[in-house]
């Protein structure tokens, strides 16, 4: 089965994120989420919390920011992140870079290269089964319950950390992220017990 | 298509069903006749260029032109936020728990899982309902006050304090959990909630959820992209012409 892979382009020039978005068709399960201009507040945040697989940043669109926005996304093991640039791209700016387009380049080489960056995670990737494993239904056993993630990680004597780890993992195979999402599908799974979650529900 | 004030607004919504809701923020009913919408808008006493852009933004969010939607009046952007807000608690949250409570005669071999699924959409309704009413009587209000201030180019010393403890950017990143609620939902519809033989209510509850969903987004980018910017501008404004202090 084929896997979408999520994308959010940063630019704030039209033809650009139309261009990628038509890039990004030719390569399966591949798609545009979201476009972002750049000016955005908390833009990090924002596209961290849409969870794609790739992020596709112009840097004249973000300037200053552009640093520190590859570094919190860099953070995020999930994401890579791809700029795009010319043969003028200055080195101080393509070097932050992991993947990079060539904005010069023909639509065929770079559907290439794009199938080349998706294709070093295929390879990688290899539970491909969105089963949760039983740590983390345990996990979504107490958050169902109500336990914050403090409590979770005392309880099962595991640092928050790694309780927010294992929950980011729930979120992306279930597809579900709110606690309240959670206690449905806990519930209907006889997980948990309806009375003992009436309020978190 | 870029939407525009000579096309007829029958042929517009021909064109984009979605649109419907939309226009009827507005007070244009279906049976409007065959006019252009720019003559439509005119008997309606409706600002012909907002509605448009507000059509459009909807129609392809790749057309909300921030600097542009920024040049009208944040009391027509407030009237429209509330009138969306308005279509919410009093059509598509009663549409929705209504298909939800007839899901259940589909569900009869898992009734169980048939009440969570309403205690679970009851809690979404009384979030909703609590962030809509903190926007209206916290935040819209602040909004027409500081408009008013920079149009009387008086400032009260309440609306200083409020501009100080409280100003727009505090209110940011609250729909979030209201969005991702609904995209819960829609995966436990799609994946989780175990097949039942008749999911005729199941397929409409579905729709809905996109319709409502499609419409909060488009509120919040409203509320993001061009209220909060503009709010951003006011304040600013009344700061540094108005407040006499210094």
């Amino acid at each position: 089965m084929i896997k979408t892979k999520k994308v959010i382009v940063v630019t704030g020039a039209f033809l650009i994120s139309a261009g990628i978005e038509n890039l990004v068709l030719e390569i399966s399960g591949m798609l545009v989420d979201q476009v972002y201009d750049g000016t955005e507040k908390k833009l990090a945040k924002k596209i961290i919390s849409r969870k794609p697989e790739y992020v596709i940043i112009d840097p004249p669109c973000v300037e200053e920011i552009l640093i520190p926005l590859i570094s919190e996304l860099n953070n995020e093991s999930d994401i890579k992140v791809i700029g795009l640039v010319t043969p003028n791209t200055i080195q101080s700016v393509s070097s932050h870079f992991t993947f990079t387009l060539n904005k010069k380049e023909s639509k065929l080489h770079l559907i290439e290269v794009l199938q080349r960056i998706v294709g070093t995670e295929e390879n990688n990737q290899t539970d491909n089964d969105q089963v949760i494993s039983k740590r983390e239904t345990e996990i979504l056993r107490n958050l169902a319950l109500g336990l914050t993630n403090q409590e979770v990680a005392d309880k099962l004597f595991l640092s928050v950390h790694t309780v927010m780890t294992h929950r980011k993992k729930i979120t992306r195979k279930l597809g579900i992220k709110t606690v309240s999402g959670l206690t449905v599908y806990a519930l209907m799974n006889n997980l948990v017990d309806i009375r003992e979650v009436e309020r978190t529900i | 298509m870029l939407l525009e004030k000579d096309m007829k607004l029958a042929d517009v919504i021909h064109h984009d069903y979605n649109l419907v809701p939309v226009i009827n923020r507005f007070g244009i009913l279906l049976g409007f006749g065959d006019s252009s919408i720019e003559k439509i808008c005119k008997s309606k006493n409706i600002n012909v260029s907002f509605f448009l852009t507000i059509l459009n933004a909807f129609h392809d969010p790749q057309y909300l032109d921030k600097r542009y939607l920024q040049t009208f009046s944040c009391k027509l952007l407030v009237d429209y936020l509330r009138k969306t807000h308005n279509y919410y608690l009093e059509q598509k949250i009663p549409e929705i728990e209504c298909l939800i409570g007839e899901m259940g005669s589909e569900m009869i071999s898992d009734s169980r899982s048939h009440k969570i699924l309403q205690q679970f959409f009851s809690h979404y309704k009384e979030e909703l309902e609590k962030h809509i009413e903190r926007e209206e009587n916290n935040v819209y209000p602040y909004v027409l006050e500081l408009e008013n201030a920079i149009k009387n180019e008086t400032v009260s010393e309440s609306l200083l304090t409020k501009i100080n403890n409280y100003p727009i950017a505090s209110y940011e990143d609250e729909h979030d959990n209201v969005e991702e609620k609904l995209t819960d939902l829609k995966n436990i519809l799609i994946k989780y909630l175990s097949p039942s033989l008749d999911q005729k209510n199941r397929f409409k509850l579905l729709k809905e959820l996109n319709v409502l969903e499609k419409d909060l987004n488009d509120h919040s980018s409203i509320e993001d992209f061009i209220l909060v910017p503009k709010v951003e501008l006011l304040e600013k404004h009344v700061m540094d012409n108005l407040s006499s202090d210094d």
